[in-house]
């Protein structure tokens, strides 16, 4: 087991946020986390990558079978664990190129198509589309040789094109090297091109539904939307195996 | 001191090791300068004890350097320099100041005026580099002649437990100024003071500051612009402030006389986003390396 989470309750903005969440991971599966806004991926996504902003009040995150709450966002990035942030803030005067230079730890540059290279040259996350930030955090996260890549949102503000070619890099440069991955997404664009092995919904904090198959899932989704989900009779709030 | 052979004018506390011949440059020290070249004077508030005197009457094509080190321990330097670029010129100036050992609790004072006459366009590159026990003061007075241009960067990454500067300014005819200052304090008491001073038609002037306090820091600063005629002028402050013991205080002041003229500032000052700290460590960097990160990227974005 990669990433074992179990029974986690978090707390941000002196709010319970998370309530009970359960989620197993295997090296190299590829997961899927739906759920409408607020649910609570994002904050899932943060506690997960260690977010001090989050503090967990009751259960745990167990990578590799070791207990990781107390373990700074750096510790965690070292050990494999890497988030694709949803919107990534702006780093003033510093470049993209010089920030691949100082975090890397394999280099790949690749994908980049020539007339994208003056990316690298832009300040981090500073006027740039929204096409432009996920290639330019799919750089980080390629750089930092990952073992778990937590997408949060990767498909939101892409268009159907810029979509595809970046689920294209992410199969070739992850998936297809066995790296496990966790995609976490409003409107499940993305999974379509990326077949997960699991999904997963999440509503309220909660997650109350889970199959291994996603098409099946989009489907009940697009037909009923989130709201019907939470009036499922199959959903349930018991931790699942 | 590395790059000493490039060096044009060094001074160590009060030993000039060094001046350079360079073909159209008149290079002195104030007091010789002051006791051969008789219209210096009216430059000099009294005669000067020490300090430089240049005077580029020819194009060069490469960076004047000059260097004022404190070496010994107490040592107090009082400098008076000057300046002068003559018409049409187009010059690089690299200034360095700085303390060649820690706990020296040595003073470096230094006043200096800078003339651009018509036409001159000076990229002056101002240095600070001082040990945690230094007390500083630094007073400049920049004169932009008609259709002059000046660019001055003024940084400060290693201040010394005082320090005072001020940076006057007086802009004529179709004059042009972009004065950026660039200071992070740590265990450091900073007063600042600018002026610039738009008195001729269609003068333009930007003053940026970017300052960042941390360890205990207090800066203190007031920045006035006064446009006597038809001119324009901005000012835009950011600060950052690392620890909670530090302080940023800053007082813009904007004067207008004309009608035509139009000046307008900007400021914030604030902590550094937990959001982009956090986000840098989740690539990987510690705390420390992400503030220092962030730190840098603040300084340098307009140099």
């Amino acid at each position: 087991m990669l990433l074992n989470i179990k029974n986690l309750w978090v707390k941000g903005n002196a709010k319970i946020i998370l309530k009970g969440v359960n989620l197993k991971i295997q090296k190299g599966e590829t997961v899927a986390l739906l759920g409408p806004n607020g649910s609570g991926k994002t904050v899932l996504a943060q506690t997960i990558a260690g977010n001090p902003k989050y503090k967990i009040i009751k259960g745990g995150i167990y990578y590799h079978h070791r207990k990781i709450d107390s373990l700074p966002p750096e510790k965690r990035t070292n050990l494999g664990i890497v988030l694709g942030w949803q919107a990534p803030p702006l780093v003033k005067g510093v470049k993209l190129e010089d920030f691949l230079k100082i975090i890397q730890k394999t280099r790949i540059l690749n994908f980049l198509k020539p007339e994208e290279s003056q990316l690298l040259l832009k300040e981090l996350n500073a006027n740039i589309s929204g096409g432009e930030k996920k290639i330019s955090e799919l750089l980080q996260i390629l750089s930092l040789k990952p073992k778990l890549v937590i997408f949060d949102e990767i498909d939101s503000g892409l268009d159907i094109k810029n979509l595809e070619r970046i689920a294209k890099t992410i199969k070739k440069e992850i998936i297809q090297k066995k790296v496990a991955t966790l995609f976490i997404t409003h409107n499940g664009q993305v999974i379509k091109f990326l077949k997960p092995t699991k999904t997963l919904v999440m509503v309220d904090g909660k997650i109350i539904c889970q199959s291994k198959d996603y098409q099946k899932i989009l489907k009940t989704i697009k037909k009923y939307g989130y709201e019907k989900c939470k009036k499922c009779p199959f959903s349930s709030d018991r931790p699942y195996s | 001191m590395k790059n000493v052979k490039n060096v044009h004018f060094l001074q160590i506390d009060h030993i000039v090791k060094k001046i350079s011949k360079v073909e159209g440059v008149e290079i002195l020290t104030s007091p010789e300068a002051y006791k051969k070249i008789s219209w210096t004077r009216k430059f000099f508030s009294e005669k000067p004890k020490e300090g430089y005197f240049i005077w580029v009457k020819k194009q060069v094509d490469f960076p004047l350097l000059t260097c004022f080190s404190l070496n010994t321990y107490k040592a107090q330097q009082n400098l008076e320099n000057l300046l002068i670029i003559e018409k049409g010129l187009k010059i690089k100036s690299n200034v360095i100041c700085n303390a060649l050992k820690e706990n020296l609790c040595a003073s470096h004072k230094a006043k200096g005026k800078i003339v651009l006459k018509e036409g001159a366009k000076l990229q002056y590159f101002h240095s600070h580099w001082w040990g945690p026990k230094e007390i500083v003061e630094s007073d400049y007075e920049f004169y932009l002649g008609k259709d002059s241009q000046l660019i001055y960067n003024y940084k400060n990454t290693h201040s010394s437990k005082n320090l005072f500067f001020r940076t006057f300014i007086e802009a004529e005819k179709n004059s042009d100024l972009n004065l950026n200052i660039n200071l992070l304090g740590r265990n450091t008491k900073v007063k600042f003071e600018e002026v610039l001073k738009l008195k001729g038609e269609n003068s333009r002037g930007v003053i940026r500051l970017r300052l960042v306090a941390d360890k205990h820091s207090k800066i203190e600063g007031i920045s006035k612009i006064f446009a006597l005629n038809k001119s324009t002028g901005h000012l835009d402050c950011q600060g950052l402030l690392i620890d909670k013991d530090s302080k940023i205080s800053l007082i813009p002041n904007l004067v207008c006389e004309n009608k035509k003229a139009q000046l307008t500032h900007e400021a914030s000052i604030g902590k550094i986003s937990e959001e982009e700290l956090t986000y840098l460590r989740t690539r990987g960097l510690t705390e420390k390396q992400a503030i220092d990160l962030i730190v840098s990227g603040f300084l340098t974005k307009w140099t």
